[in-house]
């Protein structure tokens, strides 16, 4: 085990004065009112990673959907008729049972009464307009329910309960709920909309949301060595070496600090490889076969996978092979791709090539065993 | 008739604007608190569940990175929620009812410091009308307000005296992120967010995590002293449709608090997921809660709100002031989606 002064406090924290309850590795709480400001903790911001996430999601759209969102490319609004009611937008059951409904749309609007508001001061960039909007609930004419939607209007004062608004259609209308918005009524201008060719079945929306962090300290001081030409891991449970470490040992389920850091060799033993033969497709740049091979440098007990090796030749490569990384000058080295989520560690792009020591191969049953 | 079930250990972290470590290392830490607390071996616990949501941290798969936190050597018996914890404590306890295991560890965690929530939470909406328009929870917050007030069911001073005291209680506890003693004449003095609602109506953008063990009858009194006792659990959702909703009301809470029984009366204390101070009002009212329940004295997720915890961690507080005196029975309440659209609750009592 490893020192205790790294554990959390042993006791389940009583409600005292502020500060008192939670272990030091944790910094105290701030009080601060700016909610929704970049206050609070310091943080040491000298790795900010930053990254896209990405889903586009294609979706069928059905008898009811389908229809609505074609309306809406068209300049018109659909509602659905559930017994003695008209739902807008519509729905494909009857909320209050669950029975399918007929797909008997009917026509509502274009304009309808503001049951409900919210001036927006500071919208989202995925918000349907980039300046102050209210979203409102909007009853239609001839529907019974409302629609949440965005008011585009001269400011806070120019919306109210009850007030009346009109659709107004963008230009560019893809068969998609933002086709459409509202103003009031007055703001209102006619428009000819011609409508598009064929029925609108499938709906695409991509979800793409950007995330800002930094890399934890433990993974700052690893980018850190790999921009020094140094491999850093951190001793974890049975004497072994973590590449990256994780600032956090999960078998003696201790947390690790920078007296855990071990600068390991630069030369290591092949573990493992495979040659890629390219194959054509969208973006392929490689055009050669190529090794990738996997590689547990000296003292670690963790490999490095994916280590591209251009410079040997491929029937001279072996499993114990043993090999050097040569570092890339200084001001070359890059760690862009050095992350917090050590699922899939990178060594960024430090490595100039791996060559050979010339040292005799590890005989295969003299392998060093990887994590 | 349910099997009594306790709770036996509860643990949090602090609520940081942004925690600059790991979601394991959160984890691991509360575990640690958890089984050193009990003084059991880990491998003894037999079935952990986990809440958290991977679209926080924009990670795929980062639930599973989470399994370090608890400790998968030797292997785990575990499952996972893409919900608050408190909906984890809800499969724990229907699984003990099964009556073949005896204990079982709850997880939650949620850094929402990397993204931006109002970005991501619009996908919790209707992909078809709400999703595309970026159709926020905060948004929605500001129109269940608006429906407060234009209903005559509150004022924008209710809501300001809810934001006011629920800071100042946040200053007692040691977890919180934002607490301050601000008066409510100064907060009606501050700009509209999203009207009717004012910054400080919402809560902040927080990281961290909590955790809680449970187990049944004679293990519960094997592993503490004082066990605190989950007399009823359930949960009940709404419309993913606004239009179909009234906002001023909480159908879902009224019916969750019918099927357990709930006699308002008879709480010292609740523990509210209000995450927007309008949601205050529509609880107190739904659940019909009196002068004699004091709400929220912890401050509430008004004060330090780290999704995917907050609920669990309301269900935990309730325990500890139960388990320290208190308290003798409480309601731990928790929420998902935007304007109170699922809610479940939790009653908690001591030993007689």
């Amino acid at each position: 085990m490893l020192a205790a002064k790294h554990a959390y406090p042993r006791r389940w924290p009583e409600s005292t004065k502020r500060g008192t309850g939670p272990d030091k590795i944790l910094p105290p709480p701030v009080a601060d009112s700016s909610l929704l400001s970049q206050q609070g903790v310091v943080i040491m911001a000298e790795f900010p990673i930053s990254f896209t996430l990405e889903y586009p999601y294609t979706r069928t759209l059905g008898p009811v959907i389908g229809p609505f969102l074609t309306a809406l490319r068209d300049g018109r609004i659909l509602g659905i008729r559930c017994g003695d009611r008209v739902l807008c937008p519509p729905m494909e059951f009857d909320p209050d049972t669950g029975e399918t409904l007929r797909p008997d749309l009917v026509e509502v609007g274009p304009s309808g009464t503001v049951e409900n508001w919210t001036w927006v001061a500071e919208p989202s960039r995925k918000h349907p307009f980039q300046e102050p909007f209210a979203f409102a609930q909007v009853k239609l004419d001839g529907a019974d329910t409302t629609m949440t939607h965005a008011v585009k209007a001269v400011g806070q004062a120019a919306m109210s309960t009850g007030m009346r608004v009109r659709a107004q259609f963008r230009e560019e209308r893809t068969g998609s709920i933002g086709d459409v918005y509202f103003v009031p009524e007055d703001d209102a201008r006619d428009q000819s909309i011609a409508p598009g060719e064929g029925e609108v079945e499938i709906s695409t929306h991509l979800i793409s949301l950007t995330y800002d962090d930094t890399l934890y300290p433990h993974a700052a001081r690893y980018a850190q060595g790999l921009l020094d030409g140094k491999f850093i891991g951190q001793r974890i449970s049975g004497d072994k070496i973590a590449i990256p470490g994780k600032g956090y040992d999960a078998l003696a389920r201790v947390m690790l600090t920078e007296a855990d850091d071990v600068e390991l060799a630069t030369t290591g033993t092949v573990l493992s490889y495979t040659v890629l033969t390219p194959v054509k497709y969208r973006g392929q740049t490689e055009t050669e076969p190529y090794l990738s091979a996997t590689i547990i440098l000296d003292g670690a007990g963790q490999s490095l996978t994916q280590q591209d090796i251009r410079n040997i030749p491929l029937d001279e490569f072996r499993v114990g092979m043993r090999l050097r990384a040569i570092f890339k000058p200084a001001a070359e080295r890059r760690v862009d791709d050095v992350d917090n989520d050590w699922m899939y560690p990178s060594i960024g792009d430090v490595v100039e090539r791996w060559e050979p020591t010339g040292e005799p191969d590890v005989a295969l049953d003299e392998l060093p065993e990887s994590m | 008739m349910a099997e009594d079930i306790a709770i036996v250990a509860f643990a949090q972290t602090p609520c940081y604007r942004k925690y600059n470590d790991s979601e394991p290392s959160m984890i691991l830490g509360l575990v640690n608190q958890i089984v050193e607390e009990v003084e059991i071996d880990r491998h003894e616990i037999d079935f952990t569940i986990a809440g958290s949501c991977d679209y926080l941290t924009g990670r795929a798969f980062a639930f599973i990175a989470n399994v370090d936190g608890y400790g998968a050597w030797p292997p785990v018996y575990e499952s996972h929620v893409e919900m608050d914890g408190a909906w984890a404590l809800f499969e724990a306890f229907v699984r003990l009812q099964m009556g073949d295991i005896d204990s079982a560890l709850i997880v939650s965690s949620g850094k929402s410091s990397p993204g931006a929530p109002r970005e991501i939470f619009p996908l919790q909406t209707d992909p078809y009308v709400g999703a595309p328009l970026g159709l926020d929870p905060v948004s929605v917050a500001g129109l269940q307000a608006r429906a407060l007030l234009d209903s005559g069911k509150a004022t924008e001073r209710d809501f300001a005296e809810v934001v006011s005291r629920s800071r100042r209680d946040g200053l007692s506890n040691p977890f919180a992120q934002v607490a301050k003693d601000v008066s409510v004449d100064t907060l009606l003095k501050e700009p509209y967010y999203c009207s009717p609602l004012r910054k400080h109506d919402l809560p902040p953008i927080s990281d961290g995590a909590s955790a809680m063990l449970i187990a049944r009858g004679k293990r519960a009194r094997e592993l503490c002293e004082r066990p605190v006792w989950i007399r009823g659990i359930d949960h009940r959702i709404e419309s993913h449709h606004l239009g179909l909703r009234d906002l001023t009301d909480s159908p879902s809470t009224r019916i969750a608090a019918r099927n357990l029984g709930l006699d308002a009366g008879s709480l010292d204390v609740a523990e509210l997921c209000v995450r927007y101070s309008p949601e205050e009002i529509v609880l107190r009212q739904a659940l019909a809660l009196g002068d004699g329940t004091r709400i929220n004295p912890s401050g509430g997720p008004l004060c330090g709100h780290p999704v995917m915890t907050s609920g669990l961690t309301r269900v935990g507080e309730v325990a500890r002031r139960i388990r320290n005196g208190e308290a003798a029975r409480g309601l731990g309440h928790a929420t998902s989606g935007p304007a109170l659209q699922q809610n479940l609750l939790c009653v908690l009592e001591g030993d007689a």
